[in-house]
């Protein structure tokens, strides 16, 4: 994991952390408060897939959101790199050329 | 403090009460939420429910069932008790404390009715393109989908709330501001 992108993910989860608290109150503490745990590996399950879903949802996300952003970094970088290196390349042939101004 | 304290208590009890109704409520005892669930998830796929007592509300044509499960009574609660948290710095008055929790249950009921709406259009679709995820098995699509739209929502909300505090939190500066400069 890359620097940016570790301090994405951790904003990311500090801003879903209130309705990732409220998601397992509901889903997962209320229901062990009125005896779900006992019901056994249903429960067990349940909760794995409910603890684990939303945390890969932030993730998915923010990987997203990281291509995202390099895909819009590549698109405007690379005109104005094509363009200077054409340009520059331009100036090359000129030297060169026989006829060039220099 | 005595206010706060106070709202607080009456947060648990509004939580805690829907959630007794939640569980002792047959389907139709339900309605409340149920009926507009059903009648805006006719709107957007473009299917017919019907009320079936003591069932639910029932699409014939495609065989599919809006029922106890799915009124998003938890989503609601767990809305309520999201917004309430969010919005408890706001409780300085009781004045402000009624406003809190009744803006905390419209908002939440709305976004429970909305985001249910979404789940349940989802799930028929995939219900109607089983290859879809052939992966998991039917339970398990129903299951994580859920999870995604309801914790998506919560997100979603949050965001549209602190939004919201951003553009008060803005007009009281400049407001203030203007105040001074006059």
């Amino acid at each position: 994991m890359t620097g940016p992108f570790r301090t994405s993910v951790g904003h990311a989860f500090g801003r879903t952390a209130m309705p990732l608290a409220a998601y397992y109150g509901v889903t997962l503490a209320l229901p062990l408060a009125n005896g779900a745990g006992r019901s056994g590996t249903a429960f067990v399950q349940h909760a794995v897939i409910v603890l684990a879903v939303p945390p890969l949802l932030v993730l998915l996300i923010c990987a997203i959101h990281a291509m995202g952003q390099a895909a819009a970094r590549f698109a405007r970088s690379s005109p104005s790199s094509r363009g200077a290196s054409s340009i520059s390349r331009a100036r090359d042939v000129q030297h060169l050329a026989p006829g060039g101004s220099t | 403090m005595k206010t706060k304290l106070a709202f607080a208590l009456v947060a648990i009890v509004i939580a805690w009460g829907l959630k007794r109704h939640y569980a002792d409520a047959r389907p139709d005892d339900l309605s409340w939420i149920l009926g507009p669930t059903a009648r805006l998830v006719s709107a957007t796929t473009g299917e017919t429910f019907v009320l079936q007592t003591g069932e639910g509300y029932f699409s014939r044509e495609r065989l599919f069932l809006i029922e106890k499960a799915c009124a998003g009574v938890n989503f609601m609660i767990a809305a309520f008790a999201m917004l309430v948290v969010a919005l408890f710095h706001r409780v300085e008055s009781r004045v402000e404390a009624m406003r809190v929790l009744g803006a905390s249950l419209l908002a939440s009921y709305s976004a429970a009715v909305l985001v249910n709406t979404v789940r349940i259009s989802i799930a028929m679709w995939l219900a109607s393109h089983p290859a879809a995820l052939s992966a998991f098995s039917a339970a398990d699509v129903h299951r994580i989908e859920g999870i995604t739209v309801y914790f998506a929502g919560l997100v979603l909300l949050h965001e549209l709330v602190r939004r919201f505090e951003g553009r008060v939190a803005a007009f009281g500066t400049e407001a203030r501001s203007a105040e001074v400069a006059s």
